[in-house]
């Protein structure tokens, strides 16, 4: 039987989390040729710029409004003007996203009136500037994505013919993922719209000349055409999930707000609904993927059953990891979040049950408690971001490393844990590292050390 | 001058001169350069802002303070482990602390959270020295008086708790948080103990940050001397260290935009004498050696370590140097180091064509015209746009900048080094020079940009328009 424990701390040491700015810009990314103005302190922009160039190495463009003392006391509007002139003249972006920080919105000033009284003022610009409300005190990092993703369902879509295709939101995961989920649908000859989809903008390759904007992201077309897909796909609750609904009160698609496609039976409620929605069989391709995976996990029980794992990350993506880890044998003892959702502690009881665990689920906890839990109860693995890294260290746990950010290993971006391909990739990670901790390896056979029964 | 992607913004033109051209001197004189001012609103400038300069530059070297933000969870989270002034401690670079404040706090005021914050985080690592409290933008705005939780905490925990007022509006970037990081450090605790101890012959190293190490490669010759470090300020240093800086007897300035100020300041109260020196590079360090050595009478001392460790690494630099002869460099950096490097490129064989900082002062920028040839552009605080354009009008060899820009340089096929956090490092000294060298020749004679040049496919069915 599981339990639910929140942390009594005021201090937070070692969060799991961060602010909401660097959600909206991360999903900006995912608009071809879109730009993010940071409306704030120049640290505001500068600080995720910085956290996102570590995790993807790739270069990271977000403009400043650059308050100083001087626009605490005044207001901001004249540098937000400015920056909106600035970006426009100089870049041409197909879309500028405005969001706010702490800063701006202690001051009280209006951005929705400020972008308006600039689009007033100047004519001659032709492309859609949304707002997003993103102080640092309010929610989490993939609060600003979910905001992000609400103002879209607003803003964007425009009823017109039918087209065919299905409205995927995949979340905050990582362009590896993303490619993942798209080569999905297109096996089954589905096309979607991604909302956003950044697998290019941030994965990107070298073209010469060097493009002004990264190549990729889903286009503005696609996102007024969003009104007329078949149906829409939230792949995360916490980050799409009320942007789903609001597509199918606004538009009349129907909103399915699904698990994150981690591990068989996640993948399949993907499939199955993409099957659903569309009328479309699931093809030959992803059933054999499917077989592949579970003949992956039939080779690796045998080193992987009632070993002990933490789980620590974002809320959805922690909830797919409990499944995954439970399906390939696996028992999760703690599952962390640092955010503060009540539903996400519901759900996580609900998945316990369904799936008979014994864990502790700790909400709105940090990194230095799971330490301590650890410590007194240990486990055989970790799944969680680099920030974890001092536990490894200190406890001598292997970390399997996934989520954002990962800043101390080469290339994991690129790497998906969605889909049935996602779970392979997986289960090689984790039987691997198993095996390169717990021993001797003969004949597809381990011995672990120290050897049992003996003194 | 005005870069051609500036023509909207013309206040642009006063940051960015070549030296010999409208007015600007070959000999320097003359050259006029508009920069720590504000930044034009809607640049992606490289600047970060007061609260980083003092968590990430001044205060966060310090290793066995809790390291405590007053503010929302994104300040403390990105400030977290990604600058590497390494300690020799476990409990360094290890952890942050935050009070996390929500809405509620907002509107109620925090005071009460970081008072109970710095209480619990002392009692969970009692091992903790002290505890530096760095403000933010909404805690300021909102009025929490941080400085008299922090003394009441102190009262409390019986143990320093100083407080930062380094809030991220102040200023126009992260030099105003250097100014406020050494401001605090002397008004509370430098001075705070006398012990009785004998301090002759005894030195402060200034404005080092100990960045992978740095110290490692020049500690032991300043020791091998006769001089006794007492107190990095801030590198691989205690708390402890801090409160008896004023015993040494001389200030040797390193980083001089970041810490001249508490230099100033100790002379100013304790007669402190300070030299300035650059550490990075041969002829630098040794004149550093040198200087210092004056100063004590150890002459003699000093030319024998600095024959010895030249002789060392000196068929080393001859190999990186016959490789790297001729090659221009584009140098961007905070601010000092864009003026103490163009010397090292010179003893590799290079030339700086371009430079830049994020926060240079005037002084930084007298200092970079003297030092660089003529016809070099230099540039105050550039944005992204105007990075791009000048790598590809003046096509350098090797640009040395930070994580920010390393990936605009690999876009624009452009060999990078990493000068702030180091490729590998460490970079000062003698032997960081054969690192600096070394990780130099990597990035500039790596196959890869070959490849580039000659086996690059053209792009093909490019549904990007921009793509030509």
């Amino acid at each position: 039987m599981s339990t639910v424990t929140k942390q009594k701390r005021a201090v937070a040491i070692n969060p799991t989390r961060s602010c909401a700015p660097i959600g909206a810009m991360l999903a900006t990314y995912g608009v071809h040729g879109a730009l993010t103005i940071n409306h704030g302190s120049q640290g505001c922009a500068t600080y995720p710029r910085h956290q996102m160039a570590r995790h993807f190495r790739e270069p990271i463009e977000v403009a400043t409004t650059s308050l100083t003392e001087k626009t605490t006391i005044y207001g901001g509007r004249d540098n937000l003007i400015a920056a909106m002139e600035n970006v426009y003249e100089r870049y041409h972006p197909t879309m500028i996203t405005v969001c706010s920080t702490c800063l701006s919105e202690t001051i009280g000033d209006d951005i929705t009136g400020i972008v308006d009284e600039f689009i007033e003022g100047h004519p001659d610009v032709d492309i859609p500037i949304i707002t997003v409300n993103t102080p640092s005190y309010i929610g989490t990092h993939i609060t600003g994505f979910d905001n992000f993703l609400k103002t879209v369902a607003v803003d964007f879509p425009v009823k017109d013919k039918p087209n065919g295709k299905v409205n995927i939101m995949p979340g905050w995961v990582n362009p590896g993922d993303i490619r993942e989920i798209e080569a999905m649908t297109r096996k089954m000859g589905i096309e979607g719209i991604f909302l956003t989809d950044y697998s290019d903008t941030l994965d990107g390759g070298i073209y010469r000349p060097k493009p002004q904007f990264p190549k990729g992201g889903t286009t503005i077309e696609e996102l007024r055409d969003s009104a007329n897909s078949l149906a829409t796909i939230a792949l995360q609750k916490h980050v799409g999930g009320e942007a789903a609904e609001i597509y199918e009160k606004q538009y009349g698609i129907p909103a399915y707000t699904l698990p994150m496609p981690i591990g068989i039976e996640n993948t399949d409620k993907f499939i199955k609904t993409l099957s659903k929605v569309t009328g479309r069989e699931i093809s030959e391709e992803l059933r054999d993927e499917r077989a592949r995976l579970l003949d992956a996990i039939i080779d690796a029980h045998m080193f992987l059953t009632s070993l002990k794992v933490a789980i620590f990350g974002d809320p959805d993506v922690v909830e797919g990891l409990v499944r995954l880890a439970a399906e390939i044998g696996l028992e999760p003892k703690f599952a962390l979040t640092s955010s503060d959702f009540k539903p996400w502690g519901e759900d996580m009881m609900k998945l316990s049950d369904e799936l008979g665990l014994d864990m502790e689920i700790m909400m709105k906890s940090d990194l230095h408690e799971l330490y301590k839990k650890i410590k007194e109860e240990p486990v055989d693995l970790i799944f969680g971001t680099s920030k974890g890294r001092f536990i490894e260290e200190d406890l001598d746990i292997p970390l399997i490393r996934m989520g954002f950010p990962i800043e101390d290993r080469f290339g994991y971006h690129r790497r998906a844990i969605v889909g049935y391909r996602g779970g392979i990739y997986l289960v090689d990670k984790i039987t691997n590292a198993v095996l390169a901790k717990k021993g001797l390896v003969v004949s597809n056979t381990l011995l672990e050390k120290p050897v049992e029964g003996a003194d | 001058m005005l870069l051609k992607c500036d023509k909207t913004i013309p206040e642009r033109k006063k940051h960015i001169v070549i030296k010999g051209e409208n007015g600007c001197g070959g000999d320097s004189s003359g050259c006029e350069i508009a920069c720590n001012v504000p930044t034009t609103p809607g640049d992606m400038t490289e600047r970060g802002c007061t609260y980083a300069g003092c968590r990430g530059v001044v205060g966060g070297p310090v290793k066995d303070v809790i390291q405590m933000t007053h503010g929302p969870i994104g300040c403390a989270y990105y400030s977290w482990g990604y600058r590497p002034h390494l300690a020799d401690s476990d409990f360094h670079m290890k952890y942050i602390f935050v009070s996390d404040i929500d809405e509620s706090n907002i509107i109620f005021g925090g005071e009460k959270k970081l008072l109970q914050s710095i209480i619990e985080a002392s009692k969970e690592f009692p091992e903790a020295k002290g505890v530096f409290v760095y403000n933010t933008c909404p805690t300021a705005l909102i009025g929490d008086d941080g400085k008299y939780i922090a003394k009441a905490a102190q009262e409390k925990i019986g143990k320093p708790v100083v407080f930062f007022p380094c809030e991220g509006f102040r200023g126009v970037s992260q030099s105003q948080g250097h100014h406020v990081g050494n401001m605090t450090i002397f008004d509370t605790l430098v001075g705070s103990v006398e012990p009785e101890e004998d301090y002759a012959y005894s030195i402060n190293i200034v404005g080092d940050y100990n960045i992978k190490n740095d110290e490692k490669t020049f500690e032991h010759l300043f020791e091998d001397m006769g001089v006794n470090i007492i107190t990095r300020f801030t590198g691989n240093v205690s708390i402890d260290d801090l409160k008896i800086m004023h015993k040494a007897q001389l200030n040797v300035v390193h980083c001089q935009r970041s810490a001249t100020y508490i230099a100033d300041m100790m002379r100013e109260k304790y007669n402190t004498p300070s030299i300035n020196v650059t550490l990075w590079g041969i002829s630098n360090m040794s004149n550093a050696l040198r200087d210092v050595a004056k100063f004590f009478g150890l002459e003699k001392e000093a030319e024998r370590i600095i024959n010895t460790e030249t002789a060392k690494i000196k068929p080393k630099i001859e190999y990186y140097k016959k490789r790297l002869e001729g090659k221009t460099v584009f140098i961007y950096q905070g601010a000092p180091r864009a003026w103490h490097w163009p010397d090292l490129m010179r003893e590799l064989g290079m030339e700086v064509v371009v430079a830049a900082t994020t926060f240079g002062h005037e002084d930084d920028y007298d200092k970079i015209f003297k030092k660089v040839k003529k016809g070099t552009l230099v540039i105050d605080n550039p944005n992204a746009m105007e990075l791009e354009e000048i790598i590809e009008t003046y096509k350098p060899d090797l640009f040395i900048s930070g994580n920010k820009e390393k990936y605009l340089a690999y876009k624009l096929g452009t060999s990078f080094v990493n000068g702030h956090t180091y490729e590998t490092g460490p970079y000062a000294g003698y032997s960081g020079m054969v690192n600096f060298a070394r990780d130099i020749d990597r990035a500039i004679n790596t196959p890869v940009w070959e490849m580039l040049r000659e086996k690059a496919w053209p792009v093909k069915n490019n549904s990007n328009p921009e793509v030509v």
